[in-house]
């Protein structure tokens, strides 16, 4: 039963939510912070999910934005999220959401390859961030990005649709061919 | 394919909706015009609900990884093309331009206009203030470079004097007047040293005794003490490295002796008929 679905709510008065699909608490709980820290004109929400479907007990806002975080790290958080996928409406993927691959600096200790997530994104059709969140300054640059997505896709910009920021990033092209 | 479209019409009203209940925060407007604005917010707001109505009518769909391209695709592509033909039909609102919405429009507009230029106006102020700085320190290191210059005129204008000074001319009647000087004193102390030596050294009067028949050598006519000197001096001036002068009968042999015991002059030490002056020069 408990598809997440857009729209599914008439929207809070100058309200914009995101939700933050991760395995790993601390690094969502970081973005979080750095997103609630920007400056911005609307009241933003942040949920916090480890995996969906989410409880249905709770009221909540109407999600504007779900974002994926994989760990580059852990096969583990890479599995999560692609089980999560199931639980998503359809019409989510007309912009409103967006991957997170984070731990690409640390070469050695990733056992994702980058093409994995990247071929996760191409098959949704959606855009794919790469950023080391334990890093601040580029946790704090692509949280303002974050924000500024959100905003768009709750509608808060004049003139510009989820849709249409979609077709404005460049979704991942065909990932390179599997090296043997 | 309706339900799509329906549903992308609803996406474009509820991406417009959330502006205009922001803009209704002008407190100064008139009620007429507060009260339209606020009909027309709520007439938005009942289009919203019952798209929202709609909306929650249609039925869910979730995609696997082998169907999620494709079907993603379609979808984005239909919802685009609807999207388009809604901004094709739709024509903006404005806002009606009452006079009360005029007044407030051009008020926001004069305060964010004047928060531009006092910002220009500090920004303009703390340059000028730099600058002033700038031009003081510039003006104080002129000053300091103007007197450097003129103290190192002056030296050098000096430097010109005793240069000029220094031609050859002038330094030639110098050494003139200096050796003639020096000639003078030299003759000076000749006559002196003359006068001296005649006064306490006469030639002896009246000669030696004579003794016809003992003194068989015919006595030269004696030389004065200082004609002695005389020829030793110029001995030694002349022949530097043989300064003896064989010593002749015209020589008083007294004050040969004189010479001797007094370190003046000194023996040939070979030859005893030799002297020589003592080098007292060297």
């Amino acid at each position: 039963m408990s598809v997440l679905r857009p729209l599914d709510k008439l929207p809070g008065l100058n309200m914009a939510t995101v939700l933050l699909v991760g395995s790993e608490d601390a690094l969502l709980q970081q973005l979080a912070d750095s997103m609630l820290k920007e400056d911005c004109a609307s009241e933003l929400r942040v949920h916090l999910a480890k995996a969906l479907p989410l409880p249905s007990n709770v009221n909540r806002p109407r999600i504007d934005l779900i974002v994926f975080v994989i760990n580059l790290h852990s096969k583990y958080s890479l599995q999560h999220v692609e089980e999560s996928l199931h639980h998503v409406d359809a019409s989510f993927f007309l912009g409103r959401v967006c991957f997170l691959g984070t731990g690409a600096g640390q070469e050695h200790h990733c056992s994702l390859h980058r093409n994995t997530v990247l071929k996760l994104a191409h098959t949704y059709r959606s855009p794919l961030f790469f950023c080391d969140l334990e890093v601040e300054d580029f946790r704090a640059t692509m949280a303002q990005r974050l924000v500024r997505m959100l905003l768009i896709c709750a509608g808060h910009v004049r003139g510009v649709s989820a849709l249409n920021l979609l077709s404005l990033l460049r979704t991942s092209e065909t990932p390179p061919p599997e090296e043997l | 394919f309706s339900y799509k479209a329906k549903k992308n019409t609803i996406y474009m009203s509820v991406n417009q909706q959330d502006l205009d209940p922001d803009s209704t925060t002008d407190v100064e407007v008139v009620t007429d015009t507060e009260e339209e604005l606020i009909k027309e917010c709520e007439e938005i707001w009942k289009d919203m609900e019952e798209c929202q109505n709609k909306l929650s009518l249609t039925g869910t769909e979730t995609l696997t990884n082998s169907n999620a391209q494709l079907s993603v695709l379609i979808m984005q592509v239909k919802c685009l093309t609807a999207e388009l033909s809604q901004w094709h039909k739709e024509t903006p609102e404005i806002t009606p331009l009452t006079e009360d919405v005029l007044i407030t429009l051009g008020t926001e507009e004069f305060q964010k206009l004047r928060h531009d230029l006092e910002m220009v106006l500090s920004t303009i102020q703390s340059k000028n203030e730099k600058l002033k700085e700038d031009l003081e320190r510039e003006q104080q290191w002129l000053d300091e470079q103007q007197q450097i210059m003129e103290s190192l005129n002056a030296l050098y204008s000096e430097l010109k004097n005793q240069f000029v000074t220094f031609s050859e001319t002038r330094i030639f009647s110098e050494l003139k007047t200096k050796m003639l000087n020096i000639k003078a004193f030299k003759e000076k102390l000749l006559s002196t040293l003359g006068e001296f030596l005649e006064d306490h050294f006469p030639l002896p009067d009246g000669n030696v005794k004579k003794k016809k028949k003992n003194i068989q050598e015919s006595t030269k006519q004696l030389i004065t003490l200082h004609e002695i000197l005389e020829i030793l001096i110029n001995r030694l001036f002349d022949v530097p490295h043989d300064p003896y002068v064989k010593i002749s009968d015209s020589f008083w042999p007294p004050y040969i002796e004189l010479l001797l015991r007094n370190g003046i002059a000194l023996r040939h030490p070979e030859d005893p008929t030799r002297l020589r002056l003592e080098a007292f020069h060297q």
